[in-house]
């Protein structure tokens, strides 16, 4: 093997690569623009309409049969508009308020006042919840009060007290949320990254008829292959790199939105350092590796550019399975699962992210990775010598 | 420096089954002479210069280019012929410059004395205006001079071309001739496949007809007129497809 000859390749493949708008559009644009893109539009939506759905749920109706003492009082005191309605039920189908309360005789002959909501719809399930909640507290201070004009203590009602305390601290609870978006996307972005480079430099050169006077120069089928993984490989680290970055900064800017309140500072708080985003690159190394010299093996088999592409798409959704398994929270690795390709990344970044991570687990992800890498790096350069692919028409 | 016996390449059709491509052919080519292998399309000049080129493995037969099997020794085969496809085959995203870079260096030419040669090169063949413009932007004639240029970088000691004025003007055309004349001066083997009977004519010292994978004749000329009784390539040539299409009718 000429490692000179190599690197010619190389260099001639990112040359090309830097110049192909397709690659740049698929390893540059969308992990740094499209990304936050996506956040940012998922933050607008959520702050905007959350804050809607707020609004809205303070405008709520009553009927004239509500008459249990104090409850119009401290429903105004909380701030909720009180709208008359005949019909409570009618009332919240039609959106005309966000919930409607009524009342009627229980068997016991006591009130019981019934809320309406429309769970559909969050406003109304807002005011639902804030008129529970109020209810809730109305009830208990006229509890409070009775045992007060009985002489018993109010402890009764609370004889001992509970209080629950997250011993997990800022770094791990940021790696949790993080980690398993981080592994999901970066993974996906990594394999999308690579295929256009991939299929640009297989069936792109054989659509341009520009692999025959490749393949007549002295460099072996070996040399042009690996040359050819090696520029894939670094359009996929790329991506990644660009990925993981454009993640950090757009969650430190805008958050997750209303389920993920807080993670912002979080993440600007306790985020990954240094270290652990060098660990997490050098975690994708091989499956970069890996991805490039699978979808190069791939994408050779076909005539032209778009047959690639729809050879290498399953191969992209494949991606997308393991890498959702590992985003599920409550699995955790061991050895057997860190043999699995793609699924031991995306859950070796979630372990590496809260800063447990086990040595052997994370050898063994590498080393089977580097393993496959190999594989299907044999199986490219045994596809690049079978002369029916190569010149097939 | 070329010697080609009995070599035979088939293909497994789908529709046709087993199907020898090129059969059975043989030859020879010296230093510092141009041999054309001159046939319509399919007739397994293609395949015979990939052959050559260690881009396909022959089924049978041998040829030795340089003193070297294609099949045993293909690196050292590939480090001994400068080899132009029919397509060209640039990179369009590149220019001309770069491309003589990728290729040099495959070639194993040092940075120096590569610089060197591609400047060479480049006056040699006029190539001054476009040597940094990207080859996408370049006409027809002016990239088949960068194909040219890239295939005699390295200064191989047998060219291997496949129909090298497909598709160009006449005055374009005639500066690719021309360079070829000047390669067979300087002692280079030339194997020359064309369809072009007048091309074939002007340039080959000696002309192989190939049809449906076989050598039909070999020889200059001269022995071709005297073979045949004919006066015109073009006439040689079609007697011998009409002998063929006649052949195939009374079997």
């Amino acid at each position: 093997m000429n490692l000179k000859l190599v690197a010619a390749i190389y260099a001639k493949e990112m040359l090309d690569m830097f110049r192909d708008r397709r690659s740049l559009i698929s390893m540059i644009v969308v992990p740094v623009i499209a990304m936050p893109g996506i956040f940012a539009v998922v933050h607008y939506f959520t702050v905007s309409l959350g804050k809607k759905a707020l609004e809205e749920s303070s405008r709520i109706g009553i009927t004239a049969r509500v008459s249990e003492p104090g409850v119009r009082d401290a429903l105004k005191i909380t701030g909720f508009e009180l709208v008359p309605k005949p019909d409570a039920r009618a009332a919240v189908e039609s959106k005309a308020v966000a919930a409607a309360l009524d009342e009627e005789t229980a068997a016991d002959s006591s009130g019981r006042i019934v809320i309406f909501v429309d769970r559909t719809r969050e406003a109304s399930s807002i005011a639902g919840q804030k008129i529970e909640s109020l209810l809730e507290r109305l009830k208990l201070n006229r509890v409070k009060t009775s045992l007060r004009g009985m002489g018993v203590s109010e402890r009764v009602l609370e004889p001992f007290q509970v209080k629950s305390t997250n011993v997990a601290a800022d770094k791990k609870m940021a790696g949790f949320i993080l980690g398993s978006i981080l592994g999901y996307a970066v993974l996906l972005l990594m394999f999308t990254g690579g295929m256009y480079p991939a299929i640009d430099m297989t069936a792109g050169e054989k659509e341009r008829h520009t692999l025959e006077p490749l393949l007549a120069s002295p460099a072996s089928r070996e040399e042009i292959v690996l040359g050819k993984i090696f520029a894939s490989t670094t359009a996929c680290i790329l991506t990644a790199m660009l990925t993981i970055a454009s993640l950090l900064v757009a969650i430190q800017r805008l958050g997750m939105g209303q389920s993920g309140e807080g993670l912002e500072h979080l993440v600007s708080r306790a985020g990954p350092d240094a270290v652990t985003v060098a660990l997490i690159l050098l975690t994708l190394v091989p499956t970069a590796l890996f991805a490039a010299s699978v979808m190069i093996a791939v994408a050779i088999f076909a005539r032209g550019f778009k047959e690639a592409q729809s050879l290498l798409t399953p191969v992209v959704m494949a991606v997308v399975v393991p890498a959702v398994v590992g985003m599920l929270p409550g699995l955790e690795l061991n050895v057997g699962l860190a043999l699995i390709p793609v699924f031991n990344v995306s859950q070796l970044i979630k372990e590496i992210i809260i800063g447990e991570y086990s040595r052997i687990n994370f050898l063994t992800a590498f080393a089977s990775n580097v393993l496959y890498a190999l594989v299907a790096f044999w199986i490219s350069v045994r596809i690049f010598k079978t002369e029916s692919v190569l010149f097939r028409s | 420096m070329i010697q080609v016996a009995g070599l035979t390449k088939t293909f497994r059709d789908k529709s046709r089954g087993l199907r020898a491509v090129v059969d059975r052919i043989s030859f020879e080519v010296s230093d510092g002479e141009i041999f054309g292998l001159l046939g319509p399309n399919g007739a397994g000049k293609t395949t015979t210069l990939r052959m050559l080129a260690t881009l396909l493995k022959p089924t049978s037969g041998r040829a030795l280019v340089g003193g070297h099997e294609v099949t045993a020794e293909p690196a050292a085969v590939r480090r001994m012929i400068g080899f132009l496809s029919g397509d060209m085959g640039l990179y369009h995203r590149l220019t001309p410059r770069e491309i003589l870079r990728v290729f040099g260096r495959l070639n194993g030419l040092g940075e120096q004395p590569l610089c060197a040669r591609i400047e060479e090169v480049v006056a040699l063949l006029q190539m001054h205006d476009f040597a940094d413009t990207k080859v996408d932007q370049l006409s027809t004639g002016m990239r088949q001079r960068t194909a040219l240029a890239r295939t005699l970088l390295h200064d191989p000691p047998v060219l291997i071309l496949d129909e090298p004025t497909s598709g160009l003007d006449v005055p374009t055309a005639r500066v690719i001739e021309e360079f070829i004349l000047q390669a067979r001066r300087s002692g280079k083997c030339i194997l020359y496949s064309t369809h072009v009977m007048e091309e074939a004519e002007f340039l080959c010292d000696r002309i192989a007809v190939i049809n449906e994978g076989c050598i039909r004749i070999t020889g200059t000329m001269s022995e071709l007129k005297a073979a045949t009784g004919r006066e015109r390539l073009r006439e040689i040539f079609l007697d011998l497809l009409d002998g063929q299409a006649e052949k195939a009718a009374t079997k």
